[in-house]
């Protein structure tokens, strides 16, 4: 099958509610960091955009616009406490099983099988979709994002978009 | 979701996005991204396939240290076993008039 065109159908969708057409962010290169170790002694952690947060906290807003929040993922928490907010995309089977969209408990697993070093003491839910103010992302809220995962000794990062 | 990937392998930590909207990503261009044809939300899989949930996991994780040039985006050959469409979420009159104030 061939892959959705999202942007075309995200254009139509917003467009047909009065929005002006998303410019995505086009970028000709990308940055790069080499992997210095081996995955066996790698600790990796991920990061999800999906609406994802802890049934005690206050859940995401399901339409947002810019919204800048983060929450950290408790790895040790199990996967069936946490809810979905996002009317972004169709989370029926992520409601059920977490690890259709964040694996926690497949990375618990290869780390205990020694694939990988270790599970960072903390995953990452945010970035949520419609984010107009791009640059605040790249001047403020992601660079504060990369100094937790520094302070964490995080040495992979499986950014997991949705 | 791409832009932030950018930033932190900027800031030395690398990263591998696993993406199920090919176009987006390509236009976004994240140091590594491995795109998995699924509907947007079952990136690894479905209820309960431990063995597809892993296998697509463990392909990102390979894809992070054998991937060599920066913006490379990969295919993984997999394909959805059901034909799928764009997800337009709510497009009640109430949620569309809630999405209009934000």
């Amino acid at each position: 099958m061939e892959p959705i065109r999202y942007v075309d159908a995200l254009n139509e969708k917003y467009g047909a509610m009065g929005f002006p057409p998303y410019k995505w962010s086009e970028n000709p290169t990308a940055p790069w960091t080499h992997m210095t170790k081996p995955l066996p002694e790698c600790t990796v952690a991920m990061l999800v955009s999906g609406g994802i947060s802890h049934c005690a906290t206050m859940p995401f807003d399901p339409d947002a616009r810019n919204d800048h929040r983060v929450d950290a993922i408790d790895p040790s928490v199990p996967s069936d406490e946490y809810q979905i907010h996002d009317s972004y995309y169709d989370h029926t089977d992520a409601d059920l099983d977490l690890n259709c969209l964040l694996p926690i408990d497949r990375l618990r697993e290869l780390a205990e099988a020694g694939e990988i070093g270790a599970v960072a003491k903390r995953h990452w839910s945010g970035f949520m979709g419609r984010t107009y103010n791009r640059s605040r992302v790249i001047g403020e809220s992601a660079p504060a994002f990369a100094d937790a995962l520094h302070a964490d000794g995080v040495d992979l990062l499986i950014a997991i978009p949705a | 979701m791409g832009l932030v990937a950018r930033v932190v392998e900027e800031t030395g930590i690398p990263t591998v996005t696993v993406s199920t909207g090919r176009d987006i990503t390509a236009l976004v261009r994240p140091p590594r991204s491995l795109f998995v044809n699924f509907p947007m939300g079952n990136t690894f899989g479905r209820v309960g396939d431990t063995a597809r949930q892993t296998e697509i996991l463990r392909a990102a994780l390979d894809f992070a240290v054998t991937a060599e040039e920066p913006g490379v985006l990969v295919d993984l050959p997999l394909e959805w076993d059901e034909p799928f469409v764009y997800f337009a979420g709510e497009a009640t009159p109430e949620a569309i008039a809630r999405q209009l104030k934000k």
